[in-house]
């Protein structure tokens, strides 16, 4: 139990004490990340295979006409749209997680949901006919949360749960999918094949409607974790002064699973697993921030979608006519970043 | 991290005793312990035996013996020389040096998450495979590239966090960072590659005990044998770290010094683990919270992990070879299916008890 808490412990002290961060200095460095964003949603549309004057941009998307420009924008949208999503989901997730949990490694697949949604896929694939499987939304959503439901009854049943119970329980189930997974998949070529492409997540060739089933989930969710986000600053103090706080411990756990796994499973469930955003946008951001979670969700809700949507550009233009998948590139671009911010840590005592 | 401070009260005084060899040498030995040890030791006898006998070509129980010392008839000195017995011996000194490596690094990081696997050592060899196995055939065999890439993986991350091991907590997000590069290059490699490439690669990659030779077993016992003995010392000092590092530098445990060396060990454990059968995953992270739900003790139980983590990939790669299934699973998705199921199983059993 005194694993995580020394940990984010510290996290709210480097929150606090070091650098004295005031209100107008995280509402200016707001104001900076949403720049960014926005140029990075233009790129977004600009950059490809053929790329697009930022003024003709502009044009296409005020005044819509239906020359070629007007053609190759509307066809960058739905990918633009679903990276802005996924993201935002990813991030807010990780952050979500790692504040539930009391554990910097927090992912948003600790619970389980990747795994399920790959279960879930490649079971799918394997019984019903390859093909089937890997576009469709309704596949992978129901499989990720049978395995979070899964989790939180092994780890917190009735009760409010430990978050090491949470975690080891994530661990279990994870274990157990993945060994499913690595048995089908090794055993059935042709399943494999799918699979592998799956498993890298791509925002390219989705099918606008995607955007439109997950949606709500994502919008839920989004909401659930901002609200939430004063009961997790009290959660960070442990349970019991959490529970002297006003906070209730248990119904917080809940409903910040509940939300991370509507995130995390619609992200999944849209452009397959893409790991380490979740992960690192949350430290990246803590590092300006500070570890109080009514900052923290917001800059991740807008600095995800900058790794995501700038590691898909980047992936258009470094092997150019061909694409490299965007799951792949997010650890590369990320990667850096994450090791500068881990840089600019304090040292702990 | 794990400690139950409820379970070790004075009242249970009693059950722990302490061995005295001569003056300079002793130590604590918890009844439970010795007795869970004594349990494993036999289990995995046990499992030793029934990998050589089982099966057309085992070796019947009563020739066991002669056939190891060497005397047996032709059929089962191959069955032992060359096809079981080096499987065998590396499985159970490959599930040790997980065990321990496990139990030490989630010791030292105070997670239970913790494992070498965490920081970019199984990823990293991964990719050393993928690389040196399947892009760049001949320059290096694969398994050496595995060996390379968990080198240049730990490398990586001891310079990248400016204080190289001394500070868990960056170590453990440095190592994410190197662990998610080195996975995204294996997903590079295996979407770039045929389709009967990659189904290798990714057989790999699940970790294997097929055809391990008498060269390996030598290997991953040398390192064990060389490394566990420090294990066991840090470890003590572990327990004195884990309360706080000014007080265990007061007792004199040196804080600093002793959170590096089991890093070290640690490492060291699990790259030889890796070098010898891959990348097989989850043994570090189930044996030692498996140990601990056994034992019931406080601290980090070496001999127990070690023990736990060689009964795992002993019955993993026993069920591997006997399964009806015709196609011969990796063991590493035996062990994963075997640790998670019965961590589970333990996990439950403490939730109906009310225990954490």
């Amino acid at each position: 139990m005194n694993l995580a808490t020394a940990a984010t412990a510290r996290h709210a002290l480097s929150g606090s004490t070091p650098v004295k961060r005031s209100l107008s200095r995280r509402a200016a460095g707001l104001g900076a990340i949403l720049l960014l964003l926005g140029l990075t949603l233009i790129l977004s549309l600009a950059v490809g295979n053929k790329n697009i004057a930022l003024p003709e941009v502009w044009t296409a998307l005020v005044s819509p006409g239906d020359g070629y420009t007007q053609t190759v924008v509307n066809s960058r949208i739905p990918r633009t749209v679903l990276g802005l999503l996924v993201g935002a989901s990813l991030a807010v997730a990780g952050a979500l997680m790692q504040g539930l949990t009391r554990n910097p490694l927090g992912d948003p697949g600790l619970f389980g949901v990747n795994a399920g949604a790959a279960a879930s896929v490649v079971t799918v694939s394997a019984f019903f006919g390859v093909g089937a499987a890997a576009t469709s939304v309704w596949v992978a959503l129901p499989g990720a949360f049978v395995a979070v439901a899964v989790v939180y009854l092994l780890g917190a049943g009735a009760g409010r749960g430990s978050p090491i119970r949470l975690v080891l329980a994530g661990v279990v189930v994870t274990a157990v999918l993945a060994a499913w997974v690595s048995a089908l998949t090794l055993s059935l070529p042709g399943v494999f094949d799918t699979y592998r492409y799956w498993a890298v997540g791509t925002l390219a060739g989705r099918n606008p409607q995607v955007i439109m089933d997950v949606l709500p989930f994502v919008l839920v969710g989004l909401v659930l974790a901002l609200a939430l986000s004063g009961s997790l600053n009290a959660l960070a103090l442990g349970d019991d002064l959490a529970q002297t706080l006003g906070v209730k411990v248990g119904r917080t756990r809940l409903l910040g699973a509940l939300a991370t796994t509507l995130l995390c499973a619609a992200a999944t469930a849209a452009v397959g697993p893409i790991g380490f955003v979740g992960l690192a946008v949350p430290h990246v951001v803590r590092s300006v921030t500070g570890s109080d979670h009514r900052w923290l969700l917001p800059y991740c809700l807008l600095a995800g979608p900058i790794l995501v949507l700038g590691a898909d550009v980047l992936g258009r233009v470094i092997v150019r006519p061909a694409e490299l998948m965007v799951g792949i590139i997010t650890a590369f671009v990320g990667a850096p970043i994450l090791l500068l911010a881990v840089r600019r840590m304090k040292a702990p005592q | 991290m794990l400690r139950q401070a409820p379970c070790v009260a004075p009242a249970t005084g009693p059950r722990i005793h302490t061995l005295r060899l001569g003056q300079w040498l002793s130590f604590r030995v918890r009844t439970r312990s010795v007795v869970v040890g004594g349990i494993l030791v036999a289990a995995v006898v046990v499992i030793g035996m029934l990998t050589i006998s089982l099966g057309a070509l085992g070796v019947a129980p009563n020739d066991l013996l002669r056939t190891i010392f060497g005397q047996g008839n032709g059929t089962d000195r191959i069955v032992w020389g060359t096809i079981r017995g080096p499987r065998l011996v590396v499985a159970v000194a490959a599930g040790a040096a997980l065990g321990i490596a496990g139990t030490l690094f989630q010791t030292v990081t105070r997670n239970p998450l913790g494992s070498p696997d965490v920081i970019g050592l199984s990823a990293g060899a991964a990719a050393g495979a993928a690389a040196f196995g399947v892009l760049w055939t001949g320059i290096l065999p694969q398994p050496v590239g595995a060996l390379v890439g968990a080198s240049a993986a730990m490398a990586l991350v001891y310079f990248a966090t400016g204080r190289g091991f001394s500070s868990p907590s960056r170590m453990l997000l440095v190592g994410i960072g190197v662990s998610a590069v080195s996975l995204a290059f294996v997903e590079f490699v295996i979407i770039r590659v045929g389709r009967e490439e990659a189904t290798v690669l990714a057989g790999y990659l699940a970790g294997t005990l097929a055809s391990r030779s008498w060269e390996h077993a030598a290997t991953i016992w040398g390192a064990l044998l060389v490394l566990a003995p420090f294990a066991l010392i840090v470890s003590r000092r572990l327990q004195l770290v884990e309360m706080g590092d000014e007080q265990a530098d007061t007792l004199g445990a040196r804080s600093g010094r002793t959170r590096l060396l089991a890093v070290l060990v640690s490492i060291g454990l699990a790259t030889a683990a890796v070098s010898v059968v891959g990348p097989i995953g989850f043994i570090a992270l189930t044996a030692p919270q498996i140990g601990r739900r056994l034992t019931r003790a406080p601290g980090p139980g070496v001999i127990v992990s070690a023990l736990t983590g060689a009964l795992l990939l002993c019955l993993a790669d026993l069920l591997t070879q006997q399964s009806p299934v015709p196609v011969q699973l990796p063991v590493g998705v035996l062990t994963a299916l075997l640790g998670g199921v019965y961590l589970g199983f333990l996990l439950f059993g403490q939730y109906k008890k009310g225990n954490i």
